[in-house]
């Protein structure tokens, strides 16, 4: 049971969390959205934020490191391009998105069913690695349905403008935190942790070990799935090297490790954090950005192993008299 | 109380750290006081292509410098000379991030237009994105087919025709007495956009010069291994090939060749096989290989030479690519000049219009669907120098039958 605190702390960061919402969904109206990139850098930022949520559900509650988010992802991209190219969609359409997703969750339950029952830790993290370059392959080889390497050209010719990609964005990123809230909150939430800290015990209490991570490896898909789509649509071009890059599995991971693997807002900063960083370096320092950004990690997995998030919280721990 | 940062109040701190950055950026100068003309291009500096990127990049920058230095471009809507302003961002040999970085030189650098990407997998998509911003976008190195069949109104396409790239090796092969032409010919390209673009091309143009092809299979890029492929070559009595592979395939390649013994009299490389890389990985072993090449400083054409060396004296390395970039500058420039204006429907519009002559690729002209072409060359490597053997114009040397490994 709640106590009096904890409703008010609970109230205080619903409310803050409103604020946060309200004035991001301001942006494109405060600033002029066909000239502010900054509008454009926080739709990457709630991609990425809807990306790392999607691994932190697998990998950090449920604790199987899986690098295959590229697979999903992809797929989503594809499932707009196939669909919109042959007239069975349209442009930003809600159902395309959500066929996206749940093909890639169906393929997260398919693929998730024999890897997850027989694979763990680094032998599950290779599997899932491999699932991205076997659909890099399959679209490469895919002749007309993928259009091989080339890719699928989508009509650019229907933007008009940003404002819309930036909330579907911006939705993803609250869908994504939203769902992975309430399953962590939920009795799933508690399974998905038990399974996490010991199988055997959680296995020993009666939980279906299986069917809740391949549940939450689903969820996963779908937001990557999602999230694949979104991209498919403001890029206008699908090929298998761009949306089957294994950089749209590691800078998610990145931005998990960053923030705080395992809480719901270390994804949220992390993917925030480190989109405005990776932008700035690339602005200031165009040839040698990835060896500042190859540093800013390594500081941050020497001295925040534990992500930003819980960074106060660790000084707390260490400094009894400030608890 | 100890406030701790977890939850909404760190994320609405992240959001503020967000804005600090970008304000942190430069912002554009005002239309009204243009005071000199803004470029951007997206490159890859890092990443696959980054060696063809920091060609590229040279080059680019090397136009600017020289346009500076005569006083920059004149704008009649100016009614004065307005110095070049290059930006390269890097997208690391990445179509999503070059589309991000397009955006960046738009929104942020504000740029008058964009000088081109590099290969096809980047140029496509940030054409895409310049007709999403409707910023006026110069490009090559893109296969003129795909882009013709996008119909973009913001950019143009400069590069060679596929059916005179893939015609290359057989009017070269026809300059070599018949007795010593090779008997049995492959064609090895590598699985990739361009490999599987131009593949069928090659059979095409072979067949029209009455070569037929004996063996054909892709080249897996990034192979460690092509033994199996070398012995079925072997095994088929293959003397002459065509090779379509990145610089290190090619290496791989080459070096597996000797070891199992494959002599080809005639071996033309495609895209991997005239970096100086390739030399020094090779050696002596790289001697008679054949190497495409966008453009030679051997072209009697103004300055040709003058850039060849400046780079020579630079990297200490000759190039066979900067040419084409640095004439894509040479165009844009005119172009704007032409145009009177920095609008960058009338600059292309300028572009479709204007002869562009005394480049360092010869005159260069448009076509009304916003394509220009220029034959591809060819080279052989000859005591550690690409001798050009291709276009049989002034310079060209004739090209060399290999011989076998034991007598090289």
């Amino acid at each position: 049971m709640k106590t009096m605190g904890q409703n008010s702390k609970s109230k205080r960061r619903l409310a803050l969390t409103v604020v946060v919402v309200a004035l991001l969904t301001a942006v494109p109206g405060v600033l002029d959205p066909e000239t502010s990139y900054v509008v454009f850098l926080l739709f990457s930022a709630f991609i990425y934020v809807a990306l790392a949520q999607a691994w932190n559900l697998v990998s950090g509650y449920t604790g199987q490191v899986s690098l295959g988010n590229h697979a999903f992802f992809g797929l989503g991209a594809y499932v707009i391009a196939i669909g919109w190219s042959r007239g069975l969609i349209g442009y930003l359409d809600p159902l395309g998105m959500l066929l996206a997703g749940c093909a890639a969750a169906i393929l997260g339950i398919l693929v998730g069913i024999p890897l997850l029952s027989k694979l763990r830790g680094d032998y599950f993290a290779l599997g899932t690695l491999g699932l991205g370059e076997i659909l890099r392959l399959v679209t490469i080889q895919g002749r007309a349905l993928t259009a091989g390497p080339t890719g699928i050209f989508l009509p650019s010719s229907s933007f008009t403008t940003i404002v819309p990609y930036y909330f579907m964005a911006l939705f993803l990123a609250l869908l994504a935190t939203g769902v992975t809230y309430y399953m962590v909150k939920s009795n799933t939430g508690l399974a998905l942790v038990a399974t996490r800290d010991d199988e055997a015990a959680a296995a020993a209490i009666g939980i279906n070990i299986l069917k809740f991570k391949v549940l939450a490896f689903a969820v996963g898909a779908f937001l990557a799935g999602l999230c694949g789509a979104l991209q498919a649509y403001y890029v206008f071009h699908v090929e298998p090297q761009g949306f089957f890059s294994l950089s749209w599995t590691i800078y998610p991971v990145l931005m998990c490790v960053l923030g705080g693997v395992g809480t719901l807002t270390g994804p949220v900063v992390g993917a925030v954090f480190l989109t405005a960083a990776f932008e700035v370096a690339k602005y200031y320092l165009p040839e040698i950005h990835p060896i500042f950004s190859g540093l800013l990690i390594i500081l941050v997995i020497m001295f925040l192993p534990n992500g930003l998030v819980r960074l106060r919280r660790g000084r707390i721990v260490r400094n009894p008299k400030a608890a | 109380m100890m406030m701790t940062l977890r939850g909404p109040r760190l994320m609405g701190l992240s959001l503020v750290f967000v804005a600090a950055m970008m304000l942190g950026l430069p912002t554009a100068v005002p239309a009204a006081d243009k005071n000199e003309i803004v470029i951007g291009a997206t490159l890859p500096l890092t990443g696959m292509l980054s060696m063809m990127g920091a060609e590229q990049k040279w080059a680019y920058e090397q136009a600017a410098a020289d346009i500076n230095a005569e006083g920059g471009i004149y704008v009649k809507e100016y009614d004065k000379k307005l110095p070049v302003k290059l930006i390269v961002a890097d997208n690391e040999t990445d179509a999503g991030k070059a589309v991000a970085a397009i955006e960046r030189l738009v929104k942020v650098d504000k740029v008058d237009f964009l000088l081109s990407d590099s290969t096809l997998p980047l140029v496509m998509p940030t054409a895409v994105a310049a007709e999403k911003w409707k910023v006026y976008y110069h490009a090559t190195i893109c296969l003129l087919p795909p882009w013709q069949e996008q119909k973009f109104k913001w950019s143009t396409d400069y590069f060679f025709d596929g059916a005179q790239a893939t015609a290359v090796p057989f009017e070269v092969l026809d300059t070599i007495p018949e007795a010593d032409r090779p008997k049995k010919l492959a064609l090895l390209a590598e699985d990739s956009t361009d490999g599987r673009i131009l593949g069928p091309i090659f059979k095409e143009a072979g067949k029209q010069y009455g070569y037929e092809f004996d063996y054909e299979e892709p080249v897996a890029v990034g192979s460690k291994d092509y033994s199996s492929q070398i012995l079925k070559l072997k095994s088929k009595g293959i003397d002459g090939a065509i090779l379509f592979a990145g610089s290190g395939d090619c290496v791989t390649f080459v070096r597996q060749m000797k070891e199992v013994g494959l002599n080809l009299k005639y071996l033309h490389g495609y895209k991997g096989t005239w970096g100086t890389e390739f030399w020094n990985a090779l050696g002596q072993d790289a001697e008679y290989i054949l190497a495409d090449g966008f453009w030679s400083e051997t072209y009697p054409y103004p300055r040709a030479e003058e850039i060849g060396e400046r780079y020579y004296q630079n990297f200490n390395k000759r190039s066979v690519s900067i040419g084409l970039f640095y004439a894509l500058c040479q165009t844009l420039f005119q172009a704007i000049e032409a145009a009177g204006t920095l609008d960058g429907a009338k600059v292309r519009e300028a572009v479709l219009t204007t002869e562009f002559k005394g480049t360092v690729m010869g005159d260069i002209k448009y076509n009304p669907d916003g394509t220009a072409v220029f034959p591809l060359a060819a080279f052989q490597w000859q005591e550690g120098l690409l001798r050009r053997v291709y276009p049989f114009v002034e310079g060209a040397s004739p090209v060399l039958i290999a011989p076998p490994w034991d007598k090289r």
